[in-house]
């Protein structure tokens, strides 16, 4: 237990004590300004029954249900592509991790040129094949899709290297096997490849779904959860109903409700996973 | 050495107590006004959102700071910058931490919020006489009859028009009252096809909370009640004034994506909008981006009922928990004065909130800055209520509603006036 001291204090100091201090904060009406008063469950139902917080979950889910599995499906195509003897792979590899490792901010500034509607690039683009221009974050109906674009863009660089990982770890007596007996490689894939990355699966999926579960900074800077809160996510509203309008008891318990739909899709993905993530 | 399950659960609830001890601890509920009697002296920190940048921070700290320093040389300033779109973050967690600085720079409508929680300290009013203030420009630093606020910048929400699509189309005279601007806006929108290139009028360019103000209170409308207690905005003034902006996009002449984002040349600049709602800064913009417009580009104020220039600025205002007092009341009356006030004004392009610097070099060599400080009588101000920092943020998106067509005008402002309720009811 000695051992682990370190590593525990750090997690206590860092993790337990402010996400105790949320959940008892989140039954209050601190406001950082004057001292807490004790409103039992209020922000709960205030947070449940806003419209705005509502549509922020929503959307979340939404952002969530499509650049997760899409960026997987993407990713592990790449990374099928990139493990093979591809001329100047180590090119390509750095070429899909570079998106990963830029700040957002720098990301978000070119997606906003990007889709400017006057003088952005994919404007020009759909122009020369004669489709008319859109305004892409400024439509309710575009917004979202823009947003999620940039969003599936972003994140394939590290699932991509998560799973050229654990492509690189298959035992290849399985492959050579398989191939005495006859199988496709499409076969190959689906019988052997598949089953074998599903601890690295596991690994992508809960990560890749608590982080668009945390989606913010491209909101922040690429629409302001506009127009009219169809982009807005809970990270953003915990961060307004906190840092803008200083209702940190409030923001506390929108915080307590995200831990809960994390912890919850977790715990039915490991449920469909087998209850293991470990064994093969 | 081994970790219970009793241990464990007796080091998080202490931590948990002490966490919240904490916050409680730091919060100045209750505090009276920091005593600025006693020496002048100690060390003070500044959260600024003015003079940004290395020259901001050269201006600064190498010549204001320094005037600051020879009359009181046992003070020492740090200074925090920061930018207006983070404030607001850095005082919630200097507040939660315990470190509010001794002097913060606070936006037009943030004064009854935080006199309201004894978070900022009441000035004398003598400071409010010792140079001359437009009275409409010191009503945003009061709260419950007291001054709490020295105003520094002004920032007003003007309309800039183009004088050469005027004249291409043969009008003379800017709009008078709302009426007036449609037709206008209709007579100098352009089309090429089915795509308008150039918009009558931009609206849209600014924040939309600023704007539909703008216009509510041009339209005779109130925000709030004197006493910030109770929503006046939803009257049918203020339905009228978002009306406007629908009526004007049906009309063809306004456009919610016709925008520019801040810094880009606007839309008045690239020559697809004709009239719109712009800041004093534009001149700076002009005189960077595009010197050839300047004299191609005048300015009015605008209203239906009631001519209305919304002024929003920067104040400096004292904190009601700092430990040198006397110190920060001597830094929030330095940087009220005409020095501090006319450099921070020049280097953001803004209106000097002190009158009497209007025959300055700087406001004479501005156009706009002059224009906005002429008709300072016509100003007026949005917050008027404790619980402004919670409505302000629910405005643009719940105004946008209606703007993209998914409820009406006066859903959205009946919307808005159940969450200002709301809101004013948890004070």
């Amino acid at each position: 237990m000695l051992m682990v001291a370190p590593a525990f204090l750090h997690a206590l100091i860092w993790i337990g004590i402010p996400v105790i201090a949320a959940f008892v904060l989140s039954f209050t009406n601190y406001d950082v300004l004057t001292q807490p008063r004790f409103t039992g469950i209020q922000n709960y139902v205030d947070a449940l029954t806003d419209p705005v917080f509502r549509r922020g979950m929503v959307n979340t889910l939404v952002y969530a249900f499509f650049t997760v599995p899409v960026a997987m499906g993407i990713a592990l195509l790449i990374a099928l592509m990139l493990d093979t003897q591809l001329r100047a792979r180590a090119l390509f590899r750095t070429a899909v991790f570079i998106p990963q490792v830029t700040a957002t901010i720098a990301v978000a500034l070119v997606w906003l040129w990007i889709y400017d509607p006057r003088n952005g690039l994919l404007n020009a683009v759909l122009g020369f094949f004669g489709i008319p221009a859109q305004n892409w974050l400024s439509s309710t109906t575009w917004a979202m899709p823009s947003v999620i674009v940039v969003g599936i863009w972003q994140g394939i660089g590290l699932k991509m290297l998560i799973y050229l990982a654990a492509l690189q770890s298959l035992p290849k007596d399985v492959y050579e096997a398989a191939s005495v007996d006859g199988a496709s490689k499409t076969r190959q894939f689906f019988s052997i490849t598949l089953p074998l990355l599903k601890p690295a699966t596991f690994f992508v999926f809960v990560t890749s779904v608590i982080s668009a579960f945390q989606a913010f900074d491209l909101i922040y800077i690429l629409t302001d959860g506009g127009p009219a809160n169809t982009t807005t996510m809970m990270t953003y509203e915990i961060y307004k109903s906190a840092f803008r309008e200083f209702r940190v008891g409030y923001a506390c318990a929108q915080s307590i409700i995200l831990f809960v739909f994390l912890l919850l899709l977790t715990l039915a993905n490991r449920r469909l996973n087998g209850g293991d993530s470990g064994r093969h | 050495m081994e970790f219970s399950r009793r241990s464990f659960l007796t080091a998080m609830g202490l931590g948990t107590a002490a966490a919240v001890a904490g916050c409680a601890t730091t919060s100045p509920s209750g505090s009276s006004a920091a005593d600025p009697t006693g020496p002048v002296e100690g060390d003070i920190t500044f959260l600024c959102a003015l003079f940004e940048g290395a020259t901001g921070k050269d201006t600064l700290e190498g010549k204001l700071l320094k005037q600051f320093n020879e009359k009181y040389p046992d003070v020492n300033v740090t200074v925090d910058y920061t930018d207006y779109g983070s404030l607001n973050e850095k005082i919630t967690t200097g507040l939660a931490s315990g470190l509010m600085p001794d002097v913060v720079t606070l936006g037009v409508g943030w004064i009854p919020p935080f006199a309201f929680k004894n978070a900022i300290a009441p000035l004398p009013e003598s400071l409010a006489t010792r140079y001359t203030y437009e009275e409409r420009v010191l009503e945003p630093s009061r709260f419950d009859g007291k001054l709490y606020a020295l105003p520094m910048v002004l920032d007003t929400r003007i309309v800039a028009y183009r004088k050469d699509f005027f004249e291409e189309a043969g009008i003379k005279d800017t709009p008078k009252n709302w009426d007036e601007l449609r037709e206008i806006a209709k007579q100098l929108t352009v089309k090429e096809g089915d795509k308008v290139t150039r918009v009558g009028f931009d609206p849209f360019s600014i924040d939309l909370r600023q704007c539909w103000e703008t216009f509510l209170f041009g339209n005779s409308g109130e925000l709030f009640s004197a006493d910030g207690r109770e929503v006046l905005f939803d009257s049918p003034e203020g339905v009228a004034s978002l009306q406007l902006f629908l009526d004007m996009m049906a009309d063809g002449s306004a456009d919610f994506a016709l925008t520019t984002e801040a810094g880009q040349p606007t839309t008045l600049q690239q020559g697809t909008s004709a009239i719109m709602m712009t800041n004093n800064s534009l001149y700076v913009q002009l005189e960077q981006q595009s010197p050839e417009l300047i004299d191609k580009i005048g300015t009015f104020v605008l209203g239906n009922t009631d001519p209305a220039m919304l002024q929003g600025g920067t104040m400096v205002s004292q904190s009601a928990t700092s430990k040198n007092p006397a110190a920060a009341r001597a830094l929030v009356e330095f940087l009220g004065s005409p020095d501090p006030v006319l450099v921070a004004s020049e280097q953001r392009g803004s209106v000097p909130a002190i009158s009497d610097l209007k025959d300055s070099e700087y406001v004479q060599g501005n156009p706009m800055v002059a224009f906005a400080l002429e008709n300072l009588g016509k100003a007026r101000s949005e917050g008027g209520t404790p619980a402004w920092m919670e409505i302000r943020e629910k405005i643009k998106p719940t105004l946008e509603t209606a703007i993209v067509g998914q409820q009406t005008a006066q859903q959205a402002i009946d919307q808005l006036a159940g969450i200002a309720n709301d809101a004013i009811a948890r004070l």
